[in-house]
């Protein structure tokens, strides 16, 4: 018990508990862009998919390669990157995905082989080792005792532009209402004259826009590896389930929520228990709340 | 087919499962022959639970414990393999016994999603536990069940034998009273309730076989490796078990173990190209699911169907996979 409290002593310090919020916003934020893309997919088109990580990965990839081969500077090769990984997702979208809207239990399985397939493809392209996108910035901020990375502040401001961007989208857009539509109900916005092939691909290119920021960002503050997507796909999974599947505000809260437990409890108790943590959390929900804290139950 | 028929084909096949070890003296034959045996057990265990209507994506995380349960009780406790085995298939069946009734109250993706997360669950706790089971590092040196078996010869034949054990308790309870109230239970679980089936009972029944066959899998393929460590247990075997579920047809055992044998094969016709294999096998898994859900057994019967087909003969049902809600 004096262990416990004096760990959580830790946090009292103001080094620290900058730190901690810092982080806690910037994985908050991240989570939140890989488990949005991820619940839009499964809102619209009912596909599970399982190999949302992998373009994350790609989104690394491509930034890593902008920035670092081709010597571009981090504020173009950002949305370069993001847009190309995600136009090019149009292929797969075409070969792969539109054989499995609307096909829930064939999409999951599926799509774990899709998932196989870029990560291994990955592994052939680039091999398994490490490597580091450069910082954006080295400096850093001091806020009274509070020190912040301005790249982790970079990595914030972006990750929130994105999510307001997506927000007024879904929000205020003919395209977003559309999809709003579809969600709730395909057939009857059909009937409604919504061009459901557009919308689903309009959906699905935002999704993979929104996993390769993700991925990019992550890379930044990480590493890149063809085995990056593996966290983030677990991630967005408990994001999901926490908030309730197909719930675009249940994604933003339980986004926010995995990230400041990982960051709170990860510095007091290591990486190992938040995680056991956020597992334990997420399954005791599944069996009394299957559908999340704000989602609605089926039938 | 007649009964006679049926006779004749059983008698031939378990003649060559018996002889065939003895036409070749190519150790690495009788290798992939243990490893075929072995993996048939987990994936018929895994076939019971998908008719039930779940897709489970821990099964391995059974098989670790199968495996662990074992391992520790023969090293550490000193005891006999005879008592680790059945220490580590009750292993599995208690965990089984725990979770069961918990999570098999969910459906479709919540299981898929529940189980995903409760495997690597059980993978994180056997790497941190480093003073139990080693760590990443894991475990080396387990001895085998008897001197005897480190012939890989004999091996398969122990392999064989708990092979059609398992398979074979596998389609006593399929061909059972029981096993058509299973079959309702993935058509309609509301509808077999109100028949008279007491789902969840059946279900977590089911459950708790399949898992401890899964853990004496495990058992059996830690003492024939001699080495244990986490990653025999990630995601990806329990994955694979699914694939070959999936490839040879979710709608019959036999789908399961033609599943077994072509993914153990496989592997080992692509030696040295592991990262090709596992794109192969990530591409088989999508195009099944895309165009054939019912697998091999399903495109058999349509060749099948093609070949002997009157003009006005339809065709056959869809098999469908179990899960979908």
């Amino acid at each position: 018990m004096l262990e416990f409290l004096s760990r959580l002593e830790i946090l009292l310090n103001p080094t620290v508990l900058g730190q901690v919020i810092v982080n806690g916003i910037s994985l908050s934020a991240i989570y939140i862009l890989v488990a949005l893309g991820f619940t839009l997919l499964f809102g619209i088109m009912r596909v599970v998919n399982f190999a949302h990580g992998e373009f994350a990965m790609l989104g690394a990839f491509a930034f890593y390669h902008l920035t670092k081969d081709l010597n571009w500077p981090w504020m173009i090769a950002l949305p370069a990157g993001v847009i190309g990984v995600a136009a090019a997702s149009l292929v797969l979208e075409w070969l792969v995905f539109r054989w499995f809207y609307q096909r829930m239990f064939e999409s999951m399985i599926g799509l774990l082989g899709l998932n196989m397939m870029l990560i291994y493809g990955g592994v052939l392209l680039w091999d398994t080792h490490e490597r580091n996108i450069p910082a954006a910035s080295q400096e850093v901020l001091m806020v009274g005792d509070i020190i912040i990375p301005i790249d982790r502040l970079i990595v914030v401001v972006i990750a929130l532009a994105a999510l307001s961007a997506f927000y007024l989208f879904i929000r205020h857009t003919r395209a977003g209402l559309a999809m709003r539509a579809a969600a709730q109900d395909v057939e009857t916005a059909e009937t409604q004259g919504v061009d459901t092939r557009y919308i689903y691909k309009v959906a699905f290119f935002v999704a993979i826009l929104l996993a390769a920021l993700a991925g990019s960002l992550w890379g930044q503050i990480y590493a890149v590896s063809p085995h990056l997507g593996e966290r983030p796909l677990m991630m967005a999974f408990i994001v999901v389930i926490l908030g309730g599947m197909g719930s675009i505000p249940g994604a933003a809260l339980g986004g926010a929520l995995l990230g400041f437990t990982e960051s709170i409890v990860g510095t007091a108790f290591g990486a190992a228990a938040s995680a056991f943590l956020s597992f334990g959390v997420v399954i005791v929900l599944l069996v009394f709340r299957p559908w999340g804290i704000l989602g609605t139950p089926e039938n | 087919m007649t009964q006679a028929t049926r006779i004749t084909w059983g008698v031939l096949a378990a003649v060559v499962l018996v002889v065939w070890p003895w036409l070749t003296d190519d150790r690495f034959l009788h290798h992939v022959g243990v490893l075929i045996m072995l993996t048939a057990i987990g994936a018929s265990s895994l076939h019971l639970i998908i008719r039930t209507g779940h897709v489970s994506l821990c099964h391995a995380a059974f098989m670790a414990f199968g495996a662990y349960g074992s391992v520790l009780t023969v090293m550490s406790l000193g005891l006999p393999f005879p008592i680790g085995l059945l220490v580590g298939t009750g292993a599995a069946a208690l965990l089984a016994a725990t979770i069961g009734p918990i999570v098999l109250r969910l459906t479709g993706k919540y299981f898929v999603l529940i189980t995903f997360l409760f495997g690597e669950v059980v993978r994180m706790a056997i790497v941190e536990n480093v003073a139990l089971t080693g760590g990443s590092n894991g475990i080396f040196n387990v001895p085998p069940p008897h001197p005897i078996f480190l012939d890989t010869r004999a091996y398969y034949y122990l392999a064989l034998a708990f092979a059609v054990f398992a398979v074979g308790l596998c389609a006593r309870i399929l061909g059972s009273e029981f096993g058509r109230a299973m079959n309702a239970i993935r058509d309609g679980e509301r509808l077999a309730e109100c028949s008279g089936v007491p789902v969840i009972r059946f279900k977590v029944i089911v459950f708790i076989i399949a898992c401890a066959l899964a853990g004496m899998q495990g058992s059996l393929m830690a003492h024939y490796n001699k080495v244990l460590s986490p990653e025999n247990f990630s995601g990806i075997i329990s994955l694979n078990l699914v694939v070959m579920n999936v490839i040879g047809g979710m709608s019959s055992l036999w789908g399961a173990l033609i599943g077994a044998v072509f993914m153990v094969m496989l592997p080992e016709l692509l030696r040295g190209y592991v990262n090709i294999q596992h794109i192969i096998f990530g591409a088989i898994l999508f195009a099944t699911m895309a165009f054939m859900p019912g697998g091999i057994i399903e495109a058999a019967r349509r060749v099948k169907a093609l070949l002997s087909a009157k003009p006005d003969a339809s065709a056959p049902p869809l098999a469908r996979a179990g899960a979908a809600e």
